[in-house]
């Protein structure tokens, strides 16, 4: 007559993992657990009990985790555990004593499992095992579906731009020999009212394509021969997807490169095509459609209208669930083309084209674009690299090109990209500079170390190019690259400035909240993870300017365990998610671009985002401690 | 039935194993409150009852859970109805949520009662409002197992407010106990979950007396309980 009460089984199963374990282990489990008493301030686990012996779920209370001071540890940090939380699962895998002192801080209540126990319950549950090993990705994973579930109801039928490529072909691709001839391929595409036609050898690889786009330029108006092999008027340039690929990558694809079909591929064999109609049907605004019209405009007032289009396409985009990851790409890679556009037409129209000057200029992107991953409020954050030519000095030549520059600067302004407040703009003199120039101010950084040079280097660092004369930069990145890399002093310095700007504590108590109690997801959620990875990317001499990128590369290079990167990025993309999503509710509620902020109410989350963006800024905190370690800070 | 009837009631008959099973029960060593209470067990117990009426109402359910160790152990714990051969009235049920069905089809009482002595073994019991659950599980004792119970009892109605004496006068129910130090509790008046609910309130007096008193056995609480009984006696 042992029991249960019903009541202990609800609440548990409330929690994660819990909920998504089979109810006989859960019940196994709750008759295995005590439950523990212990009053405001009382210390609960210590890293001086040695090996952990119980594994904890808060049921009523807060748990306050502390470093304890005299053993800074890089695994365990800083933390503030709520109702249905568990700990420390980290200490319990490894048997070993915990890092950090557990102290109740309120009056707590806590459900205890024996750690034999626990390690028995890792081998019967695999939702409990995969919890325990693999926390931030299955939160992240029970999150992703139940925004996807959100956005499902508005309708269930329309397939979305995360859909993998197989799902979107709709018949076998229609192919012919390479040694068929033009009109008997004209016919089979009649016939078959098809709108390409694709050559392929014995093995089905794929050798050319051939469609109703191309009869008007290679066939009709050169007049070319009907009974002379397909293959010689077919275009060799092709682009391959493999079936699994998403459909935004084929989407991406067309509009980067004005194609208008997309080969799917597998092991080599062409298993289909997917042509830019199909990915219309999922998408109301045309992806290569805007990639076009910016390459075609010649006024600002069309531009404008593309830039308007590609906010329009964003939003569409995170209504569909596309990953964060692919979504700043997306914006990343459109406002690329708008901006070198706009930089073409006004070099244009000031007479600079097919001058020395204009072939020695390179346009750059820095900060957040820099780093593709902007998001839809972004200001202007450019700089100009020259080649001084022949006979000329530097002066003379920005003398020339500063005019240039704001009217780009405007007219970028004028398309949506606000003017920066603090002149990080390529028409400000002073980061309109010749390569030497550039070297010169950027050694002055690195050996300086003011807190200016600092914050300089934090936006100037993520520079790329984005028109023009692409080596310049290159070159610029290469050396700094070797540069840096040898200065500690400053990487110190550096590591020292971003470990000022530390995660909020908890998410709902105690932490330090902004106005009107808001938590600022870009300062305390994004920016540290940016911060620790261009500082582990200059130490590693990686030139990547992406933010996963940087951590992924240099990360292998530092030999860090993949999970633990892996972990870092998920929390990345996680406040990441939450910020888009924030910019998009409040966008709905027809605020502004220019007026989206990265403020959000953490009281108003709900519990799995709450915990989800705990464990983000915990990881946060994980990546400072490393960084800390590696500069002994 | 009335009270006379019941006071001269034949013995109740038992099987010769229900019998074996109550003297292997009695042969048990002594009830011990002397142990510390990180190193002992004892029972906490709520009942559910016909009506408030001590003798003439009876017991529905009887819901226990231990604290083993300072610790509430849920795989130690203890729920059962007891079959009644008419269902409580109507109001009753609205109180306790027990159907009538589910009272009727409930375990044949000297099974309950027996399986419910070999739960609490030698162990201390503990409730909230002692007189009431005792007296409603001893009647039932003597009536249906012929034995006239006399097992050591804790009461958590004076033990909390002699360690919290300014709140003696407004803290006098469960309730309020339970709210002060937000236990929280989904179904109140389920037996089980009272006593659970009970259980976590004595971790809370173990604790306050451990730091306040420097009381570490049930033995030192039963002390205060009987000096708290003393002070309402006479205030």
């Amino acid at each position: 007559m042992s029991a249960i009460h019903p009541s202990e089984l609800a609440f548990i199963t409330k929690h994660a993992p819990f909920d998504r374990m089979e109810l006989p282990h859960v019940l196994w489990m709750l008759e295995r657990m005590n439950i523990g008493y212990y009053a405001e301030g009382e210390v609960i686990v210590t890293p001086e009990q040695g090996a952990v012996d119980r594994f904890l779920v808060i049921k009523q209370g807060v748990v306050n985790g502390e470093q304890s001071v005299a053993k800074a540890s890089d695994t365990d940090t800083w933390l503030e555990l709520m109702e249905g939380e568990c700990f420390p699962l980290g200490a319990l895998l490894a048997n070993r004593p915990v890092a950090s002192v557990y102290r109740a801080g309120s009056d707590i209540f806590c459900y205890e499992l024996p750690a034999d126990d626990f390690r028995q319950l890792i081998g019967l549950s695999a939702a409990f095992r995969d919890f325990c090993t693999r926390r931030i990705a299955n939160l992240l994973e029970h999150s992703k579906q139940v925004i996807q579930a959100q956005y499902s109801q508005s309708s269930v039928e329309q397939q979305s731009l995360a859909s993998p490529l197989s799902t979107i072909i709709r018949r076998a691709p229609v192919t012919c020999s390479p040694d068929t001839t033009v009109r008997q391929a004209l016919e089979v595409m009649r016939d078959q009212r098809i709108g390409s036609m694709v050559a392929a050898d014995e093995e089905g690889r794929p050798l050319g394509i051939m469609t109703l786009h191309d009869v008007l330029d290679r066939i009709a108006i050169p007049q070319i021969d009907l009974d002379q092999p397909v293959v010689e008027i077919m275009s060799m340039q092709l682009s391959y997807l493999p079936p699994q690929a998403m459909a935004h990558e084929a989407a991406l694809m067309m509009a980067k490169h004005g194609f208008r079909h997309v080969l799917v591929v597998e092991n080599e064999k062409l298993v289909g095509l997917v042509s830019e109609k199909d990915l219309f049907a999922l998408q109301r605004v045309g992806l290569r459609q805007i990639g076009s019209a910016i390459r075609h405009a010649d006024t600002p007032q069309v531009l404008l209208q593309c830039a308007t289009d590609i906010r329009k396409m964003a939003h569409n985009m995170m209504a569909q669930g596309v990953a964060p990851e692919q979504l700043t790409q997306f914006i990343s890679a459109f406002n690329d083309l708008l901006t070198a556009r706009v930089v073409e037409l006004e070099c244009k129209a000031s007479g600079l084209t097919g001058t020395p000057l204009h072939d020695g200029l390179c346009w750059m992107a820095l900060g957040s674009e820099g780093r593709f991953e902007q998001t839809l409020n972004t200001d202007q954050d450019n700089a100009l690299i020259f080649v001084v030519p022949a006979g000329m000095t530097a002066d003379q030549v920005r003398e020339k090109l500063l005019p240039v520059a704001r009217r780009i600067n405007e007219t970028l302004d004028l398309c949506g990209f606000p003017l920066c407040k603090g002149e990080i703009m390529a028409s400000n003199p002073k980061w309109c500079l010749s390569l030497e120039e550039w070297k010169r101010t950027f050694n002055g950084w690195i050996g300086g170390g003011s807190p200016e040079s600092l914050l300089n280097a934090s936006i100037f660092f993520d520079f790329r190019s984005l028109y023009g004369a692409e080596h310049l930069a290159e070159d610029l990145r290469g050396w700094l690259a070797r540069v840096a890399a040898d200065n500690s002093r400053f990487l110190h310095m550096m590591a020292g400035n971003a470990l000022r700007n530390r995660p909020p504590l908890g998410v709902v108590r105690d932490f330090v909240l902004g106005k009107g109690n808001t938590l600022d997801l870009k300062m305390n959620g994004i920016t540290p993870f940016v911060d620790a990875a261009r500082i582990f990317a200059l130490a590693a001499s990686v030139t990547q300017t992406n933010t996963i990128q940087r951590l992924r590369l240099s990360a292998a290079k530092m030999r860090l365990p993949e999970s633990e990167i892996d972990a870092w990025i998920d929390a990345l993309l996680f406040i990441q998610v939450l910020r888009l999503r924030h910019h998009d509710e409040v966008s709905e509620q027809g605020a502004s671009d220019n007026a989206l902020d990265n403020l959000i109410d953490p009281e108003k989350l709900n519990e799995l985002d709450r915990r989800i963006l705990k464990e983000a800024f915990r990881q946060a905190r994980k990546l400072q401690s490393r960084l800390a370690l590696e500069y002994q800070l | 039935m009335n009270m006379l009837q019941r006071w001269f009631m034949p013995k109740p008959r038992l099987t010769a194993v229900q019998a074996e099973r109550l003297a292997a029960w009695l042969a048990l060593p002594e009830v011990g409150m002397k142990g510390r209470f990180e190193r002992s067990r004892c029972v906490v117990v709520d009942v559910e009852t016909t009506g408030l009426n001590l003798m003439t109402d009876t017991l529905i359910s009887i819901g226990a859970v231990a604290v083993v160790d300072g610790k509430i152990a849920l795989g130690d714990s203890f729920y059962v109805v007891m079959q009644q051969r008419e269902s409580s009235r109507k109001e009753n049920i609205l109180v306790h949520g027990i159907t009538g069905t589910a009272q009727r089809e409930g375990v044949e009482p000297v099974e309950a009662l027996l399986a419910f002595l070999e739960y609490v073994g030698n162990s201390p019991l503990v409730a909230f409002h002692v007189t009431f659950d005792e007296t409603m599980i001893r009647r039932a004792v003597r009536q249906y197992l012929g034995h006239a119970l006399k097992h050591p009892w804790l009461d958590l109605a004076y033990v909390m407010p002699a360690l919290y004496p300014p709140l003696a006068f407004s803290h006098r129910v469960l309730d309020s106990w339970i709210g002060l130090f937000k236990i929280r509790i989904e179904t109140r008046h389920h037996a089980l979950a009272d006593a659970l609910a009970t259980a976590q309130l004595l971790q809370v007096a173990q604790a306050k007396a451990r730091q306040k008193k420097d009381i570490t056995d049930l033995s030192g609480l039963r002390d205060l309980e009987r000096e708290q009984r003393w002070v309402n006696g006479v205030s």
